[in-house]
């Protein structure tokens, strides 16, 4: 690892001015679970890195107006214990139960993980899923970025070098809808997903037809990646494996992977229209349809 | 990893195999390339930056030119860069091809094989991929605005 100057901020005002100080020689530190792997493999070579650890305010899961709000430091464990999320996001838990081991569960954080952008990540491609939404906090002001126009290519974002992300924004989901995530993970338990898949199904009142559909993939791209075209495929359609199907190929043309030790480009694109499709009959089993 | 790259560009074929051959000029298309120095005819060695989110890397590397066929329209060349920051290297054989579209227009068809090598392989090879995607759209763009203006 190469030498760098430790900051401990204990303000946001104090990690702006940090931040505006050392500009592009300074990496924010949350967990630190993905940054100091790569600072030890010295790919990344900070001259300043900000902990962001002893900043107050920026932890806790709590409901504020009809959505769910986390603070970014937050950590998988905590999302993934918490009562609140359990009992309205369920599916969160569940994403967040595959993420690698429990030790990095107990230090990695859910803004860390956003803002890290590895196309590879779990977490992302349930809170798209989800229609979640990032606060971005700066010396000027906030901003609120939907999380599906956060990510920008590998390991890059939106966020300016001035901004902090501070808070995960995600409405309660709507009735008659359902959400699943699965992880395609043929080789060991605590691997990266060959490809990962969730889908967001909500009904119309009829509890027949697709009303609207999200569906979002892992590790088939340079960022998580929303299979608008399948989407649009869906809606209004009937909830029917038929055009799960059909929406299912259509996913598998949006998907852009490349070959590596889990797998040809060509496999995993053929595995992005299973598990689309998997994903989506499970979201129609469990609204108690598709007998 | 193998890939290809097609461009077309505003010129013909003849003015594009010079522009090709020249190969600072070529050099000062490519993002990111920050000297090239001649060696001789056939050898040049190279720097070029290459920024991926956090990553910045910085290539120093030599490329020899191994064939020149101008009646083919073809071209091929090895390079070779290493970045000392990470210890990890990019190998790629080059392959261009040249052919006419039209009086005022022709096709370069660019392609690699690559080898990404130590530490930036792990992370490096699905990143290296898509950058030079951008890194080739973009050099296509510079070299479309080079030959229309000159």
């Amino acid at each position: 690892m190469n030498r760098f100057e430790y900051h401990a901020p204990k303000s946001l005002n104090e990690t702006f001015s940090l931040l505006s100080e050392y500009g592009d020689d300074a990496k924010l530190l949350a967990g630190g679970t993905a940054l100091l792997i790569m600072m030890r493999q010295r790919l990344v070579r900070p001259a300043h890195v900000i902990s962001l650890g002893r900043v107050p305010g920026l932890s806790g899961i709590k409901e504020r107006d009809g959505e769910l709000t986390i603070g970014a430091f937050t950590t998988h464990r905590e999302l993934e214990t918490s009562p609140l999320v359990a009992r309205r996001f369920p599916i969160l838990a569940t994403t967040l139960r595959t993420v690698a081991t429990i030790r990095i569960r107990n230090m990695g954080t859910i803004g860390g993980n956003l803002a890290h952008a590895d196309p590879a990540l779990d977490p992302p491609v349930t809170l798209v899923a989800l229609d979640a939404r990032v606060r971005l906090t700066s010396k000027s002001g906030d901003r609120i970025v939907p999380l599906d126009r956060f990510f920008t290519g590998y390991y890059e974002t939106v966020m300016e070098s001035h901004e902090v992300l501070t808070e995960i924004l995600v409405p309660f989901p709507p009735p008659h809808s359902t959400a699943t995530f699965i992880k395609f993970l043929p080789r060991t338990v605590d691997d990266y997903a060959t490809v990962s898949v969730s889908t967001r199904l909500i009904l119309d009142e009829s509890g027949k037809n697709c009303h609207d559909v999200r569906i979002v993939l892992g590790a088939v791209g340079a960022t998580t990646i929303r299979a608008r075209q399948a989407e649009a495929t869906l809606r209004g359609r009937p909830a029917t494996r038929e055009v799960f199907k059909e929406a299912a190929s259509v996913a598998k043309a949006e998907v852009d992977p490349v070959s590596d030790i889990r797998g040809s480009a060509e496999y995993k694109r053929d595995m992005a229209e299973v598990f689309v499709r998997r994903a989506l009959e499970q979201n129609l089993a469990s609204l108690g349809g598709g007998h | 990893m193998r890939f290809e790259h097609a461009a077309t560009v505003p010129t013909n074929p003849d003015r594009l195999w010079d522009f090709l051959m020249d190969i600072k000029a070529v050099g000062s298309c490519i993002p990111g390339v920050e000297e090239v120095r001649e060696i001789d005819a056939d050898n040049y060695v190279a720097v070029q930056r290459i920024k991926v989110g956090p990553i910045s890397l910085r290539f120093e590397g030599k490329m020899t030119i191994t064939e020149r066929d101008r009646e083919a329209g073809r071209a091929a060349m090895t390079m070779e860069g290493v970045d000392k920051g990470v210890g990890g290297a990019v190998k790629a054989t080059i392959t261009m091809s040249i052919k006419a579209l039209g009086p005022n227009e022709s096709q370069l068809i660019v392609n690699t094989d690559a080898q990404v090598l130590g530490k930036l392989g792990e992370y490096g090879q699905p990143v290296m991929r898509k950058k030079a995607d951008s890194i080739m759209s973009e050099f296509a763009q510079n070299l479309g605005r080079r030959l229309t203006s000159s």
